[in-house]
């Protein structure tokens, strides 16, 4: 997983890196369907992208960030 | 044949400028402590300092991250406050005491002034000052006044009645006297009621400048800077804070051992329809006079009044006439204080805050001072208790005023255990 998302989505909420397993459940992580919305819009504003409208939000944070990594900047540091 | 059940206090929360939970608080005033200080405010022509009662709070010692970005600070305030309220009346653990209470049967009432202002100020600044194309997608939860009992609902497990009373500075009174009629009409077995209010933005600050009735930084330092029914007085001092009660159905409370530190017996409700900004003492001596018949005590039985006393000229000089008014000759015997001299006004919190301080001086048999009352009023010539508290071992009932902008006045009883 990408380590810059992986630091914001620690920084956020408070989660130590350690934590942050792929497989780990959002709702595992105490992220409900509104915290998970907040997060995508920080997203966007952080790295200026666009995320595509989602029929099913994400479960987990691989998928989450299998979402979010591809439309990134390659040198997401800078942004 | 009208339902007509007793109503036992079972616990009470408090966060608050003089202190977080309810014996630091209460302990706080009888020392005659003020919490009021100085507060930095950076508005967009420069920084400030505003008098304000101000907490130092620390919300990650309370709640998760990812819980706060849908809490604004006035849920906060209100969760915590209920927290202490709870675990006072042996509700901690919602898997042990909803053997005992239904949770459909206990609900939540809540008043504060203007919810989550905080928010919505962010949201405005963000979109004016940094000129976002679009806010946080959590703006509206996070502003809405109702957010506080949603809340509450949530981290309790509460599933009765829920409403939201937002009735200025009467806002928590009324919503703990509401809370008081679906225990005693039946429609509810326990409610967790009070009040909560974050006014300490922007905004919300500039308005209240503009209304010209802010105290001004007192000489002898910030603290001293509410000084309710004395000469000297200049204003109000705007405050934050959270106060929560558990309201119990009474026989429900002593089948299950529940510790009863008062009972809430008398409640009224009256408007003044007179003016926005200006009190009228008929309409709170109204209040007065149908909160005794509410709980058919005389007025002689009252053995102290947390007055509503904001410090403002009007409102003290129609307060005191209004007691003049109710109490008549037994006016002169009766110890009144205004505690807001040193926790300040919390504006929709404070009906449930002072409250609160008639409960514990019930219990402490000790009542708190009028603060900083060095020089009285003469037109407000009435025992307000100045500067130092007083032992009171006969008090068996307590009265607390609030009296709000719109001409809403509330006034609340309660009774020895």
């Amino acid at each position: 997983m990408n380590s810059d998302l992986i630091a914001l989505f620690s920084e956020t909420f408070g989660i130590s890196e350690e934590k942050l397993l792929p497989d780990a459940t959002l709702e595992s992580l105490g992220l409900d369907s509104l915290a998970v919305i907040e997060f995508l819009f920080q997203i966007e504003d952080k790295f200026g992208i666009q995320l595509p409208d989602q029929a099913t939000p994400p479960r987990t944070l691989a998928e989450m960030m299998k979402l979010i990594d591809p439309l990134l900047p390659t040198d997401v540091t800078a942004a | 044949m009208t339902l007509h059940r007793r109503v036992a206090i079972t616990g009470m929360g408090v966060v608050s400028a003089t202190g977080n939970g309810t014996a630091e608080f209460f302990s706080a005033l009888l020392s005659a402590r003020s919490g009021i200080r100085l507060l930095d405010i950076n508005f967009p022509t420069g920084m400030e300092n505003v008098v304000a009662g101000a907490i130092d709070f620390n919300p990650d010692l309370h709640f998760a991250r990812a819980r706060l970005l849908s809490m604004d600070r006035v849920s906060q305030f209100a969760v915590v406050a209920g927290r202490e309220a709870m675990a006072q009346a042996g509700l901690g653990d919602l898997d042990t005491w909803s053997r005992h209470l239904a949770p459909e049967r206990f609900g939540v009432s809540v008043g504060t002034g203007s919810g989550g202002a905080g928010s919505t100020d962010a949201a405005y600044t963000a979109l004016l000052e940094q000129k976002v194309a679009r806010l946080r997608p959590l703006t509206v939860v996070l502003a809405m006044s109702n957010g506080i009992a949603a809340h509450m609902t949530m981290e309790f497990g509460l599933k009765g009645p829920s409403s939201t009373v937002s009735n200025a500075c009467a806002s928590s009174a009324t919503a703990i006297g509401e809370a008081f009629r679906q225990i005693r009409h039946g429609y509810a077995d326990a409610m967790l009621a009070g009040g909560a209010e974050a006014p300490l933005n922007r905004g919300t600050i500039k308005a209240w400048q503009a209304m010209h009735t802010l105290a001004k930084l007192h000489t002898d330092g910030a603290a001293a800077s509410c000084r309710p029914f004395s000469i000297d007085r200049t204003g109000l001092v705007l405050a934050e804070g959270a106060a929560m009660l558990v309201l119990e159905e009474w026989e429900s409370a002593r089948r299950r051992g529940a510790p009863i530190l008062a009972e809430l017996v008398g409640y009224a409700s009256t408007s003044d329809a007179h003016h926005l900004t200006q009190p009228e003492a008929q309409g709170q001596a109204r209040a007065i006079t149908q909160a005794l018949a509410d709980a058919s005590l005389n007025a002689s039985e009252i053995g102290y009044l947390n007055a509503h006393g904001t410090a403002t000229d009007i409102g003290d000089l129609v307060e005191s006439n209004a007691i003049k008014l109710a109490f008549k000759s037994g006016a002169d015997k009766l110890p009144i204080s205004s505690t807001k001299s040193m926790h300040g006004h919390a504006m929709g919190a404070a009906g449930a805050m002072e409250f609160i301080v008639g409960v514990s001086a019930l219990q402490a048999k000790q009542l708190p001072p009028t603060a900083f009352l060095n020089n009285p009023d003469p037109r407000c010539n009435l025992d307000f208790i100045p500067l130092t508290a007083r032992d009171c071992s006969g008090l068996r009932a307590v009265m607390s005023n609030s009296f709000a902008f719109g001409g809403s006045n509330t006034v609340l009883i309660a009774k020895a255990a």
